[in-house]
C-alpha cells in the first residue's frame, strides 16, 4: 500500500498543477473514502421527497446505505440501513412509506424512529433482557445529521460542525436555488445513472469551468435551445469561490431592475414578488447592481447545481430550471450520477410543467447539456487509469500568473460574499481541490464501533 | 384488456413491420427519417423506474424523457451539428424489437406493445451498454401510411447503465 507519495501530490495540486492519475486511481480513491467521505457534509436528501410520516428514501454515502425517513411525529430519521442482529438490509426498496422496517432474515422489527419494536423470541432465545438487552435499541443513526432549507445533509464524523456553519458564505448562493419563497422547493426524481467517469471531474467542472462551456456545447446554441453559453456572453460572467462552495454566473443585459431580469430569465410575473420579499437586499443586488445570475455551483465535496433558461417552444418562450445533482462515486473509474429537477413549491403550475421540460431538454440522462460533458469526463477517466498520467501534471492554472496572482483583480462591486472574478479562470476549480487537498492531508477519524445489546 | 389480435391479422403485420422499419431507421441514424414517422402531437415518454415493495409505485414521477415534437426536433437539429461531441464518433446501435403485441385502440389506432433490447458500442475500449425496455405505442392509420403518436418507454433498471440517452429507444 502506499505506492503513491501523497504529499507531493498534495503539493502539486496546491500549485495548479494536477497529477492526472488523481482521476482513475484507486489508491486515491481509497483516502478519498477514508479521508474525505469519512468526515464530510454529504446531501442524502430533500425534506420535499418525504412528506408524510412514514415516507422514506433510502440512499448511500459510498457503499453505505442509509434510511431517510420521517417518522410518526414528522422528526426525520438517518439511520444506517443494517439490521443490528446479522446485518442485512431492513430495507431494500428505494423509496416509500412505512410504519416499520422488519428485515426479513429473522424479522426483528424497526418503527420508522429507528427503535427495536419487535424481536421474536426475546425471552425464548436469549433470556429476555439479560441476554439481550432489547430496550432503547436503535438502528445506528448517522453520526451526524442536521438540514438546510429542507436539505438534509449527513456526515460520518460526529464531531462535524453544524451544517449552517460548514456552509457559510456559500448559503447567500445556495438560496437562489432553493429558497425563492417561503414555500421552499419541492424535487422531481432522481434520475440515476452511473458513468465511466472518476467523480471528481464533474464536481470541479460545477465549480467554475465557464471555459468549456461555448464549446462543449457549441450545440445548443446552434440549435437555439440555450443561447447565453457564446463564448462572447460567457466571458462575461462572474465565477465566484464562497465558504465551502464556488459557482458560476451569467452577465444580465445592462440596465435591468431586479423584475426585469428576473422576466429576462423567463421568471413569470406570480413569482417575482416572492422572491423579491424572500431574498436579502444583498442577494437582490447581485441580480439588480451587479448584474449576474447564477448558474453552475458546486458545494464541497459533491453536490452541484445548476440553473439555465432555455427556449422551450417554437414560440420562443423561455423558461428557467433548477436541477440538483450529486456525483456519487462508485470507485475510481465510476461515478452514480443523480439528478433531481427542482422547483419552488409556490410556482404556479403552468411554470413548474415548464421548468420540467426545459430541466429535460438541457441536463439529466437525456439532456442536451449534460450528454456532452459526460462524453468528455469518461474519456478523461479512461485516460487517467494508465501508467502515462503518472508523467503528466494538468495544467488547472487558468487565470494565475506565473507568480500565483490573479491575472485580473477580483471584481470590485459584487455584491455576493468570497471573492468574484470576471472572464475564463479556474479558480472555482482550484478552490474545489484546495478543500479536497485539505481533507487527504488529514488522517482518517477514528471510529468508535458499538456493541449490542450486551451488559456494559 | 382485450385480447391482441392474431399474428395473421393484417394490421398486426403492418404494426410490426412499421416497428422493424423504424428500427432500422435508427440504427442507420437516420433521425430525420425518424422524425417523418411521427405524429405533430408525439408524445414520447420514458418514466424513471425505481425499486419499491411490491404493490407500492414503481416510479417517482420523474421521466428520462418526456417529449413534444419541439423537443425531439431540437434533439434530432442537435445531433445533426458538428457539435454533438457525444455521437461523434457515433455509437454502434441495433435495436433488437420482438414480442410484438397488437391491440385495436379505435377506429383508426392500433396500441402496439413490443420489448426492446438496445445494444450501444462506443469507441474501442468501453464495455458495451445494454438497454431493456417495454415500450407501449400508439399507432394512427393515416393517408400516408402507420405514424406513432405516443410511446412510452419502461425501461428496466433503476439506474442506467449508459453515459447517456443520446440515442432513441
Amino acid at each position: 500500500m502506499n505506492m503513491i507519495d501523497l504529499a507531493a501530490v498534495v503539493s502539486q495540486v496546491r500549485r495548479g498543477m494536477i497529477p492526472a492519475h488523481v482521476y482513475g486511481d484507486p489508491e486515491i480513491f481509497a483516502l478519498e473514502r477514508d479521508r474525505l467521505f469519512s468526515r464530510s457534509w454529504v446531501f442524502l436528501a430533500h425534506e420535499s421527497e418525504i412528506p408524510d410520516p412514514g415516507d422514506y428514501v433510502v440512499r448511500r454515502v459510498l457503499t453505505d446505505s442509509f434510511i431517510v425517513v420521517r417518522d410518526e411525529a414528522g422528526t426525520i430519521h438517518v439511520m444506517f440501513n443494517m439490521c443490528l442482529h446479522r446485518g442485512m438490509q431492513v430495507c431494500r426498496a428505494e423509496l416509500g412509506n412505512a410504519s416499520h422496517f422488519r428485515c426479513p432474515y429473522h424479522a426483528w422489527t424497526y418503527r420508522n424512529d429507528g427503535r427495536l419494536a419487535g424481536l421474536p423470541f426475546h425471552e425464548d432465545a436469549y433470556g429476555g433482557e439479560d441476554g439481550f438487552a432489547r430496550s432503547g435499541q436503535r438502528l445506528l443513526p448517522a453520526p451526524a445529521m442536521d438540514t438546510y432549507r429542507g436539505l438534509i445533509f449527513i456526515s460520518l464524523d460526529e464531531k462535524a460542525p453544524p451544517l449552517r456553519d460548514y456552509l457559510g458564505d456559500f448559503a447567500f448562493y445556495l438560496d437562489f436555488y432553493v429558497n425563492q419563497s417561503p414555500a421552499g422547493i419541492e424535487l422531481r426524481g432522481p434520475q440515476r445513472w452511473r458513468v465511466k467517469a472518476n467523480w471528481k471531474i464533474g464536481a470541479e467542472n460545477f465549480a467554475g469551468d465557464s471555459y468549456h462551456t461555448p464549446h462543449t456545447h457549441a450545440s445548443v446554441v446552434e440549435i437555439g435551445l440555450f443561447r447565453e453559453p457564446k463564448a462572447s456572453k460567457r466571458k462575461e460572467g462572474a465565477l465566484y469561490q464562497a465558504g465551502p462552495g464556488a459557482g458560476t454566473t451569467y452577465k444580465l443585459p445592462p440596465g435591468g431592475d431586479f423584475a426585469s431580469q428576473l422576466r429576462y430569465v423567463g421568471y413569470p410575473d406570480a413569482m417575482i414578488p416572492a422572491m423579491s420579499q424572500t431574498w436579502t437586499d444583498q442577494q437582490k443586488a447581485l441580480v439588480a447592481d451587479s448584474g449576474f445570475m447564477v448558474s453552475a455551483a458546486t458545494l464541497f465535496p459533491n453536490l452541484s447545481l445548476v440553473h439555465n433558461w432555455p427556449q422551450i417552444d417554437d414560440r420562443g418562450t423561455v423558461r428557467p430550471f433548477i436541477s440538483l445533482r450529486q456525483w456519487q462515486p462508485v470507485s475510481e473509474r465510476e461515478t452514480e450520477v443523480l439528478s433531481w429537477f427542482a422547483v419552488d413549491a409556490a410556482a404556479p403550475e403552468e411554470f413548474k410543467r415548464d421548468s420540467y421540460k426545459a430541466y429535460l431538454m438541457c441536463f439529466g440522462i437525456s439532456g442536451m447539456f449534460e450528454q456532452d460533458d459526460v462524453e468528455n469526463w469518461v474519456s478523461i477517466t479512461d485516460m487517467a487509469t494508465g501508467s502515462m498520467a503518472r508523467r503528466l501534471n494538468l495544467n488547472s492554472r487558468m487565470g494565475l500568473t506565473s507568480d500565483g496572482k490573479p491575472v485580473k483583480p477580483p471584481i470590485a462591486a459584487f455584491a455576493g460574499p468570497g471573492v468574484a472574478y470576471q472572464g475564463f479562470g479556474e479558480y472555482g476549480q482550484r478552490h474545489w481541490l484546495s478543500q479536497w487537498s485539505d481533507h487527504l492531508e488529514r488522517e482518517p477519524a477514528p471510529k468508535q464501533a458499538t456493541d449490542l445489546g450486551v451488559a456494559r | 384488456m382485450s385480447r391482441p389480435l392474431p399474428y395473421s391479422d393484417p394490421a398486426h403485420l403492418a404494426a410490426h413491420q412499421f416497428l422493424v422499419e423504424e428500427a432500422a431507421l435508427l440504427d442507420a441514424a437516420d433521425y430525420s427519417g425518424w422524425l417523418a414517422l411521427l405524429t405533430e402531437d408525439i408524445r414520447y415518454v420514458m418514466p424513471v423506474r425505481v425499486t419499491t415493495a411490491r404493490g407500492a409505485p414503481a416510479s417517482n414521477d420523474m421521466g428520462h424523457f418526456d417529449e413534444d415534437m419541439y423537443a425531439l426536433r431540437k434533439r434530432v437539429q442537435r445531433l445533426a451539428t458538428d457539435h454533438a461531441w457525444t455521437e461523434d464518433p457515433p455509437s454502434r446501435t441495433r435495436h433488437f424489437v420482438t414480442n410484438v403485441r397488437t391491440f385495436r385502440a379505435g377506429p383508426d389506432e392500433l396500441r402496439v406493445e413490443s420489448a426492446l433490447l438496445l445494444f450501444r458500442s462506443r469507441g474501442d475500449t468501453r464495455e458495451a451498454d445494454l438497454i431493456s425496455a417495454g415500450r407501449a405505442d400508439l399507432l394512427r392509420e393515416t393517408s400516408g401510411g402507420l405514424m406513432l403518436a405516443r410511446r412510452e418507454i419502461t425501461v428496466d433498471e433503476a439506474v442506467l447503465r449508459t453515459q447517456n440517452l443520446a440515442v432513441f429507444l
